[in-house]
């Protein structure tokens, strides 16, 4: 399988950063932090072997690193960022203005565990706690996702005019070589076209971008950015398409597996999502009636979709490998949500399994299925290691 | 599926031991996932690398826990959380110049030990026995073939290509050599 000289051993970030050389982006803001520091050193490499026409700016903090990429982005500039945990925190208050700018920034997040303790683990409370800033939220599985997500991203913040991030988990993705196929840059070059917005700062055209507004310009102006948002629905479903039909891969903005006649339905997002594929499996063998839902678009939330896909089922058990104090697991509240007001509409369990990083395994998801199908679901969300 | 761990301390070479023999496998055709986690990112610390090899594409995103090889570059690190999932067919390959009864009490597993120390020295290679280590598991399992295994030792070597590749073949015939006894 390995005789086409485009498939490549790579762990995950070295993946997103084929995906970025793709893309040519002309300005990467960059602050290293672990585990996502070896995605932009990769990017450096390309850089200093004169494989990628880039301008590298190390900026002295993440918070100057977004600034700088709204500030290109403003110009016209096709831009990439990359950060993890601590170093997404610190972008907080930025993240909002550059969707605010409409700026369509394609960042890189290694979900990460947040200090206080430090660790270095697989944990999505980072960018899941940032889901109301405005920008695009892609999931990934696997290496290769990875690399064709950003891709995809590029295309629809630059058709939306929204920034998005796109995620996927330390250690178990960030770090793990797996086989990926690096597409033709000619392939990219008709999927994606250059970066040419009707808006840009430029001292020649003399426009300009934030001063003060009314009460009433601000309301559109939010009222517009949601709208952008809900149409990111339809465009990355059609980025999705469009890219499958030039490379052969697909992975929709939710993902059916073997959920026919399921009688529950497993929905996670994720690196678990390929740990769960092998649990549904080995059940199926036992003639356990299950089904797995991955949702690989998280913002904007594809509540329909979701509703299609899980109205006729009995019972939905979500797994999430992160956690809001107070709230329980993210996406067991967007799912609760989701599913609000469907006659007759399924249980929903919520178990936080893997936060911080603990192991999951197909034995421990095989365990949970059994549990919910026989007991009866509560509102929060419930601890299983 | 076959499932390796390999465990190190940090700055022994232990992650580049899984994705030496990730890269081997996948130049034979196979589907590979490789990976390390380390707790202390510091020299000194457990560093453990999983490596799965597979005639299908990997899915797991998860730690192995039933290896069908363990390989531990230093005896104080054979605890139990190491050897919980092994099995009784689980090689458990150890760098010792002890002989493998010495480590019975560890378990009932296929225990097998060579001194990897001794042939890096040999080599000039200090303390790094990683390439010797690959070697060795090479040589137990009878796979991957060697002349691959030496190739990618060649190419993934930073420094002393030839000291690396002479100690990955010791390795390799010194277990082959004591298994025919």
């Amino acid at each position: 399988m390995n005789e086409k000289n485009n498939r490549i051993l790579v762990n995950g970030n070295h993946a997103v950063a084929y995906g970025v050389k793709l893309a040519q982006p002309q300005v990467v803001p960059i602050y290293p932090i672990t585990p996502q520091t070896p995605i932009v050193e990769k990017i450096s490499e390309f850089q200093a072997a004169g494989e990628m026409v880039v301008e590298l700016v190390t900026a002295e903090s993440e918070h100057s690193a977004m600034a700088a990429c709204i500030t290109a982005s403003l110009t016209g500039a096709r831009v990439f960022t990359a950060t993890a945990s601590q170093g997404l925190m610190l972008m907080h208050e930025m993240l909002h203005y550059a969707s605010g700018a409409r700026a369509p920034i394609v960042m890189f997040n290694v979900n990460r565990t947040i200090g206080s303790p430090w660790g270095f683990w697989p944990d999505q409370t980072d960018s899941l706690a940032q889901r109301d800033t405005g920008w695009i939220h892609y999931y990934c599985e696997h290496g290769q996702e990875s690399l064709d997500t950003v891709l995809q991203a590029y295309r629809v913040a630059e058709k939306v005019m929204l920034p998005a991030m796109v995620m996927h988990e330390a250690f178990y993705v960030s770090h793990a070589l797996d086989i990926v196929e690096v597409p033709a840059q000619k392939d990219v070059d008709q999927y994606l076209p250059a970066f040419n917005p009707l808006h840009r700062l430029d001292p020649e055209i003399g426009e300009s971008w934030g001063n003060t507004v009314n009460q009433e310009m601000f309301y559109r102006h939010r009222r517009d950015l949601g709208l952008a948002m809900e149409s990111v629905i339809d465009v990355a479903q059609e980025a999705d398409t469009e890219w499958q039909e030039l490379t052969g891969r697909g992975y929709g903005i939710i993902e059916k597996y073997r959920c026919d006649d399921a009688e529950l339905v497993i929905v996670t997002m994720g690196s678990m999502v390929g740990t769960a594929r092998d649990a549904v499996d080995n059940l199926r063998m036992e003639g356990v009636p299950v089904g797995l839902l991955k949702v690989k678009l998280f913002r904007p939330f594809p509540t329909e979709a979701v509703r299609q896909a899980l109205m006729s089922v009995p019972k939905v058990m979500v797994l999430d490998r992160n956690f809001a104090p107070g709230t329980g697991g993210f996406l067991h509240q967007e799912l609760k949500a989701a599913l609000y007001g469907v006659d007759d509409g399924p249980g929903v369990h919520g178990y936080l399994t893997g936060v911080g990083g603990t192991n999951i395994s197909p034995n421990n998801i095989a365990a949970l299925v059994r549990e919910a199908m026989s007991t009866t679901p509560i509102a929060s969300s419930v601890w299983k290691g | 599926m076959l499932q390796f761990i390999v465990q190190g301390r940090g700055g022994q070479g232990a992650q580049m031991a899984g994705d030496i023999l990730a890269n081997v496998f996948f130049r034979e055709g196979k589907y590979v996932q490789a990976y390390a986690t380390y707790g202390g990112a510091r020299r000194g610390t457990a560093v453990s690398s999983f490596i799965r090899v597979d005639d299908q594409p990997i899915r797991l995103r998860c730690n192995i826990e039933d290896p069908d090889v363990i390989v531990c570059f230093d005896p104080s690190l054979l605890n139990d959380v190491l050897l919980k999932d092994a099995k009784e067919d689980t090689l458990v390959l150890i760098n010792s110049a002890q002989p493998p009864e010495y480590f019975n009490g560890l378990g009932r597993f296929r225990i097998v030990t060579i001194d990897a120390m001794a042939i890096a020295q040999e080599n000039k290679l200090g303390r790094i026995v990683n390439t010797t280590l690959v070697g060795a598991v090479a040589g137990l399992l009878g796979r991957p073939s060697l002349d691959v295994l030496c190739e990618v030792v060649s190419d993934m070597s930073p420094v002393k290509v030839e000291q690396n590749v002479k100690s990955c073949k010791d390795g390799y015939r010194l277990i082959r050599k004591e298994g025919a006894k």
